[in-house]
């Protein structure tokens, strides 16, 4: 077990340089790329010369990667080609609302998934069942972007509950510390903040969350389904155990691994699946300003963000994996697995 | 294991006769389904009414108008042919993308395989790589370096659907190397190179099939999602996933512009999965090897 996590931990750097690496090529080797890009958009050729020498494409290839890595060393994304701004910075801002949106859609996710995939499995092939499976295979096939344009259809312009684009409104004085708006209000004081912080949220967080909840239900569905019929289970039937006290001591203590697993690998899509939602609904997130970065050719930001988002990816996989096989004893005891 | 829990489910799902020919009938329908929408896009050109990229109408014309049975959209343009032509995007690059992460990483997968050992190993530590990446994350970088189109996006959707056939052909062709007909092929003399193609290939081709059947709708919806995030064809050309876009500005005067788009991309998804699910369905009630 030890011998096994130091081994996740120490290919972590390696996978780190390689991504790293995959997006530097995307970026910056490909044929078409920076520079041409650039003189597309600054006419004069002065302007554009003494931009591609600040930029540092004047130099070879090689040599960009190397300053490339070292800067990235030191935390240094570099500047937006467009408005100047430190990339750190900008990540530092857009990171965090990410990072909220995708927790609260895994707890939208979890809730519903757990439940219905329970419910289910609790008794395969009855009715239930099979509206449930048809539910989550349809919320399954959604198009994300529709989904979301729905909700804001029903939600916000004709019930008019929630509101459909932003994260805070215009009008609320927030000044950010954490740029967390939870942990901002405990640090701030300002409890006032949670309820427009809550209600801009939860159109976006359904529409990632329940979305991608299938997945999780067909898991925990067949997890149910297929820890009843093991032995221990008709043992304690034998038993006379009650069906309450053996679907949550002895099915769901079991099925949960597979589960868990689920819900971490689910964590990572969220972050991409976060992009869309945050496009939809306005949501300043680092996924929407990745793709503004993309479609106005800003570079260093597309790079920087792109990184960010890689780098947590890599680490909650990590973190899911290493959670997995602390969860679960028959790992723990059999080294070398 | 599956068998037995089947065995214990049919009665409770097939009650009557009449449910169970109902269910049969059902069960092409996601096929209708899908056909439907492939032979509309094959024959757009000839079934459309109008030029889907000209403006031939009034703009914002509503739905049912008069020559114009879904409306035209801000620039006057038929929202029915637009719908039509809108849908080639989406299946071409699908079942384009399918094909080829199906052929590269059935390959990759059956190569690493059948190699064993440290081949192996090396070969699924990059997959891992690849795998770290959020798979969209991995498209839009390839688009935002190839720039969109539809060629650069069919490679781009291609490039997030590869890991998963590299793995699933990898375990397959694993499992099958240790068998014994391989083992015999191995004795006999054959080349490495014929053990893969001519012993071990025909034998993973099928369950590799069914996932690509699964896939074709996950492809379908990276395509169009990709198209809306402003990453796929150009923007006179009509795409569905755009098409969204477009009609998400216009969604307090028309909200049918955005909605119906995405319904096509909806069903679409939908019909495909279902197909998906009956293979599988059918491959692990064991008929199969």
């Amino acid at each position: 077990m030890t011998a096994e996590i130091i081994r996740r931990v120490a290919f972590l750097p390696v996978t780190l340089f390689v991504v790293a690496t995959l997006v530097f090529l995307a970026l910056r080797a490909l044929p078409g790329s920076t520079v041409d890009l650039l003189a597309s958009q600054f006419a004069t050729a002065g302007l554009r010369d003494q931009l591609i020498a600040e930029l540092g494409l004047d130099q070879p290839l090689w040599r960009q990667y190397l300053i490339y890595l070292s800067e990235l060393v030191r935390f240094d994304l570099g500047r937006s080609f467009i408005t100047g701004k430190d990339v750190s910075v900008m990540v530092g801002e857009t990171l965090p609302v990410t990072i909220e949106l995708a927790v609260a859609s895994l707890i939208v996710m979890v809730l519903f998934g757990l439940m219905t995939g329970l419910a289910a499995g609790a008794r395969p092939g009855s009715w239930l069942d099979g509206t449930l499976r048809f539910i989550a295979m349809t919320l399954f096939a959604l198009p994300w972007f529709w989904f979301g344009i729905i909700l804001i259809l029903v939600f916000s312009l004709w019930l008019g509950w929630l509101p459909a684009f932003g994260r805070l409104p215009s009008d609320v004085d927030y000044q950010a510390v954490t740029n967390f708006v939870l942990i901002d209000a405990v640090i701030l004081g300002r409890p006032d903040l949670i309820g427009p912080w809550l209600a801009h949220l939860t159109l976006p967080a359904l529409t990632v969350g329940l979305t991608t909840s299938g997945m999780l239900m067909r898991l925990a569905r067949s997890g149910v389904i297929e820890t009843s019929t093991m032995d221990f289970v008709r043992t304690a039937r034998m038993k006379g155990t009650p069906g309450g006290r053996i679907f949550f001591r002895h099915i769901l203590r079991n099925a949960a691994l597979g589960i868990l697993t689920v819900i971490g690998l689910q964590f990572g899509a969220m972050l991409g699946g976060s992009v869309i939602a945050e496009v939809v609904f306005g949501y300043p997130g680092i996924g929407r300003m990745m793709i503004d970065a993309v479609l106005t050719r800003d570079y260093a930001v597309a790079q920087g963000a792109a990184l960010v988002i890689a780098t947590l990816y890599v680490f909650v996989n990590l973190a899911t994996d290493l959670t997995y096989r602390w969860a679960d004893p028959r790992l723990r005891r059999e080294p070398g697995r | 294991m599956t068998q037995t829990l089947d065995a214990q489910n049919k009665p409770r799902l097939g009650r009557a006769g009449l449910g169970k020919s109902l269910t049969r009938w059902l069960g092409l329908l996601p096929w209708a389904i899908a056909v439907a929408f492939l032979s509309a896009a094959a024959l757009a050109p000839l079934i459309a009414p109008f030029d889907p990229i000209a403006g031939v109408g009034a703009p914002m014309l509503p739905l049912f108008s008069d020559g114009h049975p879904l409306g035209t959209d801000g620039f006057g343009r038929d929202q029915l042919s637009r719908l039509l032509f809108g849908m080639r995007p989406m299946l071409i690059v699908s079942l384009g993308a399918v094909v080829i992460a199906l052929a590269i990483g059935g390959a990759y997968g059956l190569v690493s395989g059948v190699s064993g050992w440290r081949v192996d190993w090396a070969m699924m530590r990059a997959v891992d790589i690849l795998m770290s990446f959020p798979l969209i994350l991995a498209a839009i970088l390839v688009l935002a370096a190839l720039g969109p189109s539809l060629v650069n996006l069919t490679l781009a959707v291609a490039v997030s659907q590869l890991p998963i056939f590299a793995r699933l052909a990898r375990a397959l062709a694993s499992g099958e190397a240790a068998r014994d007909y391989v083992l015999a092929a191995r004795a006999a003399g054959f080349s490495p190179l014929h053990v893969m193609v001519r012993e071990v290939a025909p034998n993973i081709t099928r369950p590799l099939l069914v996932q690509a059947t699964s896939v074709v709708a996950v492809a379908a919806l990276t395509a169009a999602a990709l198209s809306y995030l402003g990453l796929g064809v150009r923007p006179p050309a009509p795409d569905l996933g755009y098409m969204v876009k477009e009609g998400q500005e216009l969604i307090f005067i028309a909200p049918e512009q955005a909605l119906l788009p995405g319904l096509f991309i909806a069903i679409f998804a939908l019909a495909v999965s279902f197909c998906g699910d009956q293979l599988s369905d059918k491959q692990q009630s064991g008929v199969g090897p």
